[in-house]
């Protein structure tokens, strides 16, 4: 299967600190991925690596199996709304359309234009005076008519009220339905991953926590509930993301390749947020480097 | 490309334009009037050994009649700030506003690489600059040509300055071209270095000023090696200037006010006394000459007997057929400049963002 994203030791230093370190991972293509992480994680970092909007420190990054930036073609290829969805805050909306037309010979012109109207934006209108939601409407119009063949979004939704969040989020799975595209976006909000994302990574102080499809994953992670035993007594295959005991009690989140059949565990599905919670509670916990590692988690 | 960077442009060009139709306007109607007095004036075929006298009473009166000293001046200083002001509202905001906004993320993001959107950006701003100089330098050289003619006939004047002023100096000829782009690269430059619009346009302008009173003072008289020659003292042309340092002596500086005989143009660097070799010799009013110095001060006496003394007058000048080689200097010391700070930017865009 081809990647959109393929990153191997892929690491940013900026003058003092690392903002992304050894940052392993592969996205198939097809896929609308969620990356979700805490705060200072390298998701910003990684965005703008594949983007193209900088250079790796060391590692390599591919996309769509090029290196990003790497040209004019391989700029087309990739469409990117930056984080808070910048956008010429003294052009009209009519002038982005221009800008995205002259500057991309992919240019789609119908697309964009029904976009606009679909948004009943006026064209004449400055961006600048555009709400926060159509302001970050422009700027998914200007990267979706460029008929990119991978589509990233760095936090496009986070300063949008629910509302405008539900008519971005709509507009982008009809694009993504229309031109099967590939997405990969950030959010720390999950429910919103939780609506548009078939595929989920978990970064955590720049390690790749859990990357899978998103019904893999809610397949093979359960929580379970019972008398308080040692973690020990787990069968092989089945391994535990976190756990809490009180002196009864025992209530882990676990990974299992096949069903659970211990009667004395009450099972339940997860959800996607107890998931993520679960992964990044673990990380922060555990440190990032040791997945094999247990503790005892709070 | 192109296009985008014409159309981010425009305000600053709707500016721009509105103040070169502006100006275009105050001369056009003020030049025709100016040349018909230089034509009344009787100077045409006239020459340079000749005229002196008439071309500086043509000057006189050109700088009594309203509004032509006016112009001249606001002329002259409209053509030394374009450049200084296309650095700071064209060349500081280029990088540095995409970059404090954000919207990089943006034009970086098209399917353009970022190499070429300088590229064209640099050309487009830095091209515009410079024409907009030299159309500025160009309207002012066309209505300023009666003075350039009454002073290169040797009229003197409030209006007829030489061309190596260092105000005319960088407003007539190729130089604007120069500095022009100088200034504009230098914005640009200080943009990226600075990534915020405001300070980068503060330090623009100082750079940029230091560099337009550094040229003058410093470099411009350095350029070519000077030529020297020594001039007889005519008191008419001469300043002379008696000091007493005590009861008994007194020491004189001499200087030529009005150029070298025959050599009106040319750009005098320094001037003193010396001996008909051309060596500088004591300032202290020789024996001889007290009694002249002391009946009837700095006077025709004085300068009389110090010429029979063989006191003469060292000057120290660039010839008026150094202008060109001069200005040609200057502006491709500007323009390397430009190159090198462009160059700077191109290598300093893949670590910005």
């Amino acid at each position: 299967m081809n990647t959109a994203i393929q990153a191997s030791g892929l690491g940013k230093r900026y003058r003092r600190a690392w903002a992304l370190r050894d940052c392993t991972l592969a996205i198939p293509e097809g896929r609308v991925a969620g990356l979700v992480g805490p705060n200072g994680a390298g998701k910003t970092t990684l965005l703008r690596l594949a983007a193209g909007m900088l250079t790796p420190t060391c590692g390599t990054i591919t996309v769509l199996g090029q290196r990003p930036g790497a040209g004019p073609a391989q700029l087309a290829r990739v469409g990117f709304v930056a984080q808070d969805t910048p956008i010429y805050s003294r052009m009209t909306v009519a002038d982005h359309l221009r800008l995205g037309a002259w500057l991309n010979p992919s240019w789609d012109d119908h697309l964009a234009r029904q976009r606009i109207s679909q948004l009943a934006l006026n064209p004449k209108q400055r961006a600048g005076s555009l709400s926060g939601g159509q302001r970050a409407q422009l700027a998914l119009t200007l990267a979706l008519a460029k008929r990119p063949g991978l589509l990233i979004l760095d936090e496009p939704v986070a300063s949008l009220d629910p509302l405008a969040r539900r008519e971005f989020l709509r507009g982008l799975m009809e694009a993504v339905a229309g031109q099967g595209l590939s997405v990969l976006l950030s959010s720390h909000l999950v429910a919103d991953l939780e609506r548009v994302c078939d595929y989920l990574v978990v970064l955590v102080a720049s390690r790749v926590q859990v990357a899978g499809e998103v019904s893999d994953l809610l397949a093979s992670h359960h929580r379970l509930s019972g008398p308080r035993r040692d973690r020990a007594a787990l069968p092989a295959g089945q391994e535990i993301i976190t756990e809490s005991h009180t002196d009864k009690q025992s209530s882990l989140l676990i990974r299992a390749d096949g069903p659970v059949l211990d009667p004395a565990w009450a099972v339940k599905p997860v959800s996607m947020e107890d998931l993520v919670l679960a992964y990044m509670s673990r990380a922060g916990d555990d440190g990032p480097a040791s997945p094999q590692r247990l503790k005892v988690a709070s | 490309m192109i296009r985008l960077s014409m159309l981010q442009l425009r305000a600053q060009a709707i500016i721009a334009a509105a103040a070169l139709i502006a100006f275009a306007i105050l001369l056009a109607a003020t030049g025709p009037h100016l040349a018909s007095l230089y034509a009344a004036s009787g100077l045409d075929g006239c020459k340079p050994a000749s005229c002196g006298q008439r071309a500086s009473s043509f000057l006189q009166l050109a700088n009594s009649t309203s509004p032509y000293a006016a112009v001249n001046t606001l002329s002259i200083l409209v053509i030394a700030l374009t450049p200084a002001l296309t650095g700071l509202f064209w060349g500081a905001p280029l990088l540095a506003r995409e970059l404090e906004t954000g919207t990089f993320a943006l034009a970086w993001s098209q399917s353009v690489t970022r190499t070429r959107w300088l590229a064209v950006k640099l050309a487009v701003g830095g091209l515009a600059a410079m024409a907009v100089t030299e159309a500025l330098s160009l309207l002012f050289a066309w209505w300023a040509a009666p003075l350039g003619r009454a002073a290169g006939l040797g009229g003197s004047g409030n209006l007829g300055t030489s061309q190596f002023n260092p105000l005319a100096f960088v407003t007539h000829g190729i130089t604007p071209l120069g500095y022009a782009a100088f200034a504009f690269t230098l914005g640009v430059t200080a943009g990226a270095l600075i990534r915020r619009t405001v300070p980068a346009m503060a330090v623009t302008l100082a750079i940029f000023a230091a560099v337009q009173i550094a040229m003058p003072l410093w470099i411009r008289p350095n350029l070519f090696p000077a030529s020297h020659t020594t001039v007889p003292i005519a008191f008419s042309d001469t300043t002379l200037n008696l000091y007493t340092t005590s009861r008994h002596t007194f020491t004189y500086s001499l200087a030529t006010d009005d150029g070298l005989p025959g050599q009106p143009e040319a750009w005098i660097r320094s001037s003193g006394a010396a001996n008909a070799a051309g060596h500088p010799v004591s300032t202290a009013v020789p024996s001889a000459c007290l009694p002249a110095a002391r009946s009837s001060g700095p006077g025709p006496a004085l300068a009389n007997c110090l010429t029979s003394r063989g006191i003469r007058i060292a000057v120290t000048y660039q010839p008026v057929s150094r202008y060109w080689p001069l200005q040609g200097t200057e502006t491709s010391i500007c323009l390397l400049l430009s190159l090198a700070l462009a160059g700077y930017c191109f290598r300093r865009l893949s670590r910005l963002s």
